[in-house]
């Protein structure tokens, strides 16, 4: 039996998702069918490519079932905005579509790689004490910032004044939880919002994604989902740089050779 | 002359403590003059940093790294300025004082400023003053980011980076600790029992001095979870492999050796052992108190035996503690006393004589006197009378009607 909400919209129109159950990455245009004319004049430009960092090389439908992506909370607590993104129900756990989460997460990493490689500050939020320290270690490790703690009101919306300086703001927020408690959302998801700054956000059954940029529906509380988030946008920033460090590389040597 | 006054008051001016408007308005005009100058200076200085933000060939600066960059480049100005000012007007001062501006010191300075303006005001820091600009304004803050305006510290946007990096870590710790046990325990081995921690000498940093370690404010909830996770993590059983990181934020506590000291007892011409406790205290009796063993039991008080005191009470005070450790016929006691009254004297030469016995009692013996309260001190002192009331609690008698 489906829970109320999805019948009523099953009742009203008939659920068009193109599925692939399939667990292999999908084909993505090569880099080389590009090549203008087959000659060797290839766009440096990364935003002309669908996917030119290959983030949908990192993970696999497989993967994030594995890692319990496909959890969603109790039907109860179920936000309607999040329907959408549904498979289903069993034993009255709702239950992530993972074609669709992972679409989004492709789209996501794509993004989080092209801020990465312009050189964009990244912050990552989790208000769970459980996986409070493996974000800020990830943060660490991929060279980026985390706010794990409580958060004080004003931090982007009253930032010079805060720190007691012109502050450059994060240029991507990443929520691995948007909640700040199982009630209410994260502040930040709003002042976020306010201060134009784009975001991506793990949403649950119980969250709203209506204020995140790119929202991936998908568990936001068990640890091994949480790894695996941590895993691949660390390796989407990490992709990213090192497109950047060699950008930068070249940019140096063309200039030495004039 | 009165010009070279003229200038060098202006001078003393705008150095002085608390810098006035003068000082502002010198700033701006200097700000105006150079205006046209400093500009090219700026942009030549911008073009050396890469734009990391949009890889362009055009490059460009963060606008918190420029708004950093600008206001340290009017501070540069206004100090260069402030110290150009000071040595002239050092030079001025020497002159007027006759003496040579070469080998005139910071010393001779406070002197001539005291001599020309001297000041009655109470608070030193009002008078007037003549020192070199760096000692006058305060240092600067250094940048936390770099040109692209990146923050240096992985927790910036916390606010308290600091502090929560100390909370980080020490989860770290803690996570090391819970891998190390377990490879261990599939080792079947146990903890080293050498190794253990000792933390009775030492506590944790107070909320102030953790504040004055990590350069932040924290919250007095912060600083209550900061002791809770350290706790937790000096409570595993391999929390001495963390030991470095614990010891970091932790301080000693003041050892109450001489409680612990008990001297050796001298020798006097007859050859036997004997030692004195000085400052004996009692109420506003106050004496010293010799102990002599080998002895027969006899009790000498300012020249007297024991009947010094005519009530009981008080020879039963001086004779308690030779009863109670069993020496009242082994050891001689003298006492010198003076001030206070019989219960007071009585008092001050019982600690005084349990004090002195330590040095002649096993260790049991001494807890037990420490237990039976012999070598406490009573500090109970006369209260004095206040006024408005008869005594020093006692309040006239008080009726309604």
């Amino acid at each position: 039996m489906y829970p109320r909400i999805l019948r009523r919209m099953l009742k009203s129109k008939p659920l068009v998702i193109p599925r692939n159950n399939s667990t292999a990455s999908q084909p993505i245009e090569d880099l080389e069918t590009n090549k203008i004319n087959g000659t060797e004049t290839i766009t440096k430009n990364p935003l002309d490519y669908p996917d030119f960092f290959q983030v949908h090389k990192l993970f696999t439908v497989k993967d994030l079932f594995d890692a319990r992506v496909h959890f969603g909370h109790k039907e109860g607590s179920l936000n309607e905005f999040m329907a959408p993104y549904l498979y289903g129900s069993r034993l009255g756990h709702l239950i992530f579509d993972l074609d669709i989460t992972a679409e989004h997460l492709r789209k996501a990493l794509n993004f989080t790689a092209h801020i990465a490689y312009r050189g964009g500050v990244i912050c990552f939020f989790n208000r769970n004490a459980l996986n409070a320290h493996l974000v800020e270690k990830t943060a660490q490790e991929c060279g980026e910032y985390a706010h794990t703690r409580f958060w004080r009101g004003g931090i982007f919306t009253n930032a010079n004044h805060q720190f007691g300086a012109i502050t450059r703001l994060p240029d991507l927020c990443i929520f691995l939880n948007t909640q700040n408690n199982i009630l209410h959302q994260h502040t930040a998801v709003r002042d976020s919002a306010k201060m134009l700054i784009p975001t991506i956000g793990i949403v649950d059954t119980n969250c709203n994604p209506n204020l995140i940029t790119y929202p991936v529906p998908g568990n936001d509380d068990t640890p091994a989902a949480i790894q695996l988030y941590c895993k691949l946008f660390k390796a989407a920033i990490q992709l990213g740089k090192e497109a950047r460090m060699k950008f930068l590389q070249e940019e140096d040597q063309v200039e030495t050779n004039k | 002359m009165s010009r070279i006054l003229q200038l060098s008051l202006r001078h003393i001016n705008s150095v002085t403590k608390y810098p006035n408007q003068a000082t502002n308005e010198l700033l701006k005009n200097c700000a105006r003059a150079n205006s046209n100058k400093t500009r090219t200076n700026s942009d030549d200085l911008f073009q050396e940093f890469t734009d990391w933000e949009t890889l362009n060939k055009k490059k460009t600066v963060s606008k918190a790294m420029k708004a950093y960059l600008e206001r340290a480049r009017e501070h540069d100005d206004f100090m260069k300025k402030q110290e150009f000012e000071f040595t002239v007007g050092k030079r001025h001062l020497a002159n007027m004082m006759g003496e040579d501006p070469e080998t005139f010191t910071q010393k001779d300075v406070d002197r001539a400023i005291e001599y020309l303006f001297p000041s009655g005001i109470y608070d030193p820091a009002a008078r007037p003053l003549m020192k070199p600009p760096e000692e006058v304004f305060p240092a600067r803050k250094a940048a936390e980011f770099d040109e692209a305006g990146r923050p240096h510290h992985f927790l910036f946007y916390t606010g308290r980076p600091n502090f929560f990096k100390l909370l980080y870590d020490a989860s770290e710790h803690i996570q090391n600790i819970y891998k190390f046990e377990d490879k261990v325990i599939r080792k079947k081995a146990i903890p080293d029992p050498n190794a253990k921690l000792e933390l009775t000498s030492s506590v944790w940093y107070s909320k102030e001095e953790l504040e004055q370690h990590l350069v932040e404010n924290i919250t007095e909830l912060e600083y209550e979870n900061f002791k809770l996770v350290m706790e937790r993590l000096v409570s595993l059983p391999y929390s001495y492999r963390s030991k470095e990181f614990i010891e970091k934020v932790r301080k000693p506590i003041a050892s109450q050796k001489f409680a612990l000291e008990i001297p050796k007892p001298s020798y006097d011409e007859e050859g036997r052992e004997y030692i004195t406790t000085y400052e004996c205290l009692r109420k506003k009796a106050r004496g010293d108190v010799t102990i002599r063993s080998p002895g027969s039991g006899k009790i000498t008080i300012n020249g007297k035996d024991i009947t010094y005191f005519a009530d009981t009470q008080s020879r039963e005070q001086v004779t308690f503690p030779l009863l109670f450790t069993g020496m009242e016929d082994r050891v001689d006691v003298e006492c010198n006393i003076e001030g206070g009254g019989p219960s007071g004297q009585a008092g001050a030469i019982r600690w005084g004589i349990a004090w002195g016995l330590r040095s002649f009692v096993d260790k049991s013996m001494i807890d037990s006197m420490q237990v039976a309260g012999l070598l406490t001190r009573d500090p109970r002192k006369r209260e004095r009378k206040k006024p408005g009331q008869p005594g020093a609690r006692k309040k006239p008698t008080w009726k309604r009607r």
